[in-house]
């Protein structure tokens, strides 16, 4: 940057002492606000949560210590292993099918077209649609005579009572879950496809390589950081997901929908077994940054940096 | 070629389309003899909108879910405005720790820290207030983080002149600063309350009273406080969705810009 001579000693004084003292005393005072805002409701919280999971806590008296009790007791408690499982599945049977169609519909719907300006936008509607009006929508297009099964009907099957069937229910939840976060990554998706330099698809194309050979040499390679990105945020999303399993079905019919995040909470706000539901919340927290650290490990593995 | 691709992505796009027209057509259904169907009746419709705001919570879930979301979704802007320039632009003692807690925060989830919040909360005696349920969501590591992001990127010779003619660093960043992270902040606005509309989690925990109930938590309930009508539940489902849907469509270049963030390369 150049100044005229003439400014340097007013430039010399904005960096001077004074100068520092003013900007450290308005730093502070625009940052004291998340300052307090973190400590309080995140900081505290965090360091009770680890404290809470070692204690009995139902909320009468103080926390009592118990050392790795709750712990112990996971370990043997069949509703927090069928949490476990019901989590693990919606986990993978929702993210993998969303971001597979998410892939096949963004591919085409990133390259210029009439109207592809308007269908990003109209895909993006489910995932802009608050949670709780699909959720109450899905549980009526699942009921007896509802959508779902006049659907199948047309094509010949019987009707299926999808949400209070013990095998049905979760999957019920895992088509609405997928149908509801496919826009949000085709719009990820098209936004990274977008930004991968033209000229190598040019280069491929003249040496005449045919689209499933592009695709598969040269989108996905390229597409990782994005790719990284979306796997991420739908493990994530999915494994603390809380609302459709609390809307769709509370859980049921017999546990088959009772995902991890709604068993801590009945475990902590109906029975009050705050210290329980603490150790539970842990379980989720280091699941959910193993699996962030192992998508990045695995995706990251052949990049040189 | 080209229009088979056109064909194929629009009936894709139509097929999933397809629930968020079932809640259309649910919502005019008059009794719950014709889920199946997707015949729209605008009359139907009409009633139970009128049967929604005449009697019952719902204009109070909806009075609540508007005050919920935009207070926090303005105090999140006015304090992550606050705390991310400072971090990109000032140098202050603790500027370094308080980042790094942030970005610790950055891969906490609500779920983890359920438990202590409510605790907390109900030590201050916040249980069935709106402070208990506006204040402990008010900011977010994401929301401090992306605006520090966008003023990293602030020009520094205007920011350098504006010291030089002896602007004060408060005048600084309301007059120069502000202005340039208007992107930012829209985001983060328009993320933020698409987030607190849809909240369900923390009013239930917080709010018993159900004249504090935001939308979520009413609705989950209409199916007893109506009888269970599908039409007049749809209909419910329906209203909530439109200001989101408003929101979104006007502000679509935020709406993208806060999804693909941290997922595009640069």
């Amino acid at each position: 940057m150049t100044l005229s001579p003439a400014l340097a000693p007013r430039v010399a004084r904005v960096s001077g002492q004074g100068q520092r003292w003013a900007e450290a005393r308005t730093g502070a005072l625009l940052s004291l606000p998340a300052a307090l805002y973190f400590l309080l409701f995140w900081v505290v919280p965090f360091v009770s949560a680890v404290y809470l999971s070692f204690t009995s806590y139902d909320l009468a008296g103080a926390p009592e210590w118990t050392g790795l009790d709750n712990y112990r007791r996971m370990l043997e408690d069949p509703g927090f292993w069928n949490s476990a499982r019901v989590t693990a599945v919606y986990t993978a049977g929702s993210v993998v099918p969303s971001i597979v169609l998410a892939l096949a519909i963004a591919v085409p719907l990133s390259k210029p077209g009439r109207y592809n300006a308007f269908l990003r936008a109209l895909v993006m509607i489910p995932a802009a649609m608050p949670l709780v009006a699909t959720s109450l929508t899905w549980s009526v297009i699942f009921a007896e005579d509802g959508l779902a099964n006049a659907l199948i009907g047309l094509a010949g099957a019987e009707p299926k009572p999808w949400l209070t069937d013990e095998g049905l229910a979760l999957w019920a939840l895992v088509i609405m879950t997928t149908w509801k976060h496919l826009g949000l990554f085709v719009i990820i998706l098209t936004a990274g496809l977008q930004g991968l330099p033209l000229s190598v698809f040019e280069a491929a194309g003249l040496d005449g390589a045919g689209p499933v050979r592009i695709f598969f040499r040269i989108t996905l390679p390229l597409l990782r950081r994005t790719l990284l990105f979306v796997l991420v945020i739908a493990v994530v999303g999915a494994m603390q997901s809380f609302v459709p399993a609390f809307l769709l079905t509370k859980g049921g019919p017999a546990g088959a929908t009772e995902v991890l995040p709604l068993y801590m909470w009945a475990t902590g706000f109906t029975f009050e077994r705050m210290g329980y539901a603490s150790a539970i919340a842990m379980v989720l927290l280091v699941a959910m940054l193993a699996l962030s650290v192992a998508q990045f490990r695995v995706l990251r593995g052949g990049d040189d940096g | 070629m080209k229009v088979l691709r056109g064909t194929v992505l629009t009936l894709v796009v139509a097929v999933m389309l397809l629930p968020v027209y079932a809640m259309f057509a649910l919502s005019s259904a008059s009794d719950a003899s014709d889920l199946g169907g997707l015949t729209f009746d605008a009359s139907q419709l009409g009633a139970h909108v009128a049967q929604l705001f005449g009697q019952g919570g719902f204009p109070l879930y909806l009075r609540n879910s508007l005050i919920l979301s935009l207070g926090i979704a303005v105090l999140e802007v006015i304090l992550s405005a606050a705390a991310g320039y400072a971090l990109a632009q000032l140098r202050f003692p603790g500027s370094r720790a308080l980042f790094a807690v942030i970005v610790g925060t950055l891969s906490l989830s609500p779920v983890v820290v359920l438990v202590p919040m409510y605790l907390i909360v109900k030590a201050l005696g916040w249980i069935d207030t709106f402070q208990g349920m506006i204040v402990p969501f008010m900011m977010s590591a994401f929301g401090v983080f992306l605006v520090r992001q966008f003023a990293l990127a602030l020009p520094r010779e205007l920011l350098l002149s504006a010291r030089v003619d002896g602007a004060s660093e408060l005048r600084i960043f309301a007059r120069i600063g502000v202005p340039l992270l208007r992107p930012a902040l829209l985001t983060l606005f328009l993320l933020q309350f698409l987030a607190q509309w849809d909240n369900l989690l923390w009013p239930l925990i917080v709010a018993n009273d159900p004249g504090l109930w935001p939308l979520p938590v009413g609705l989950s309930q209409l199916q007893t406080e109506y009888d269970f009508s599908i039409g007049l539940v749809s209909t419910a489902a329906l209203i909530t969705a439109v200001p989101p849907l408003a929101l979104m469509f006007l502000l679509q270049r935020y709406y993208v810009a806060g999804l693909t963030l941290g997922g595009v390369r640069k």
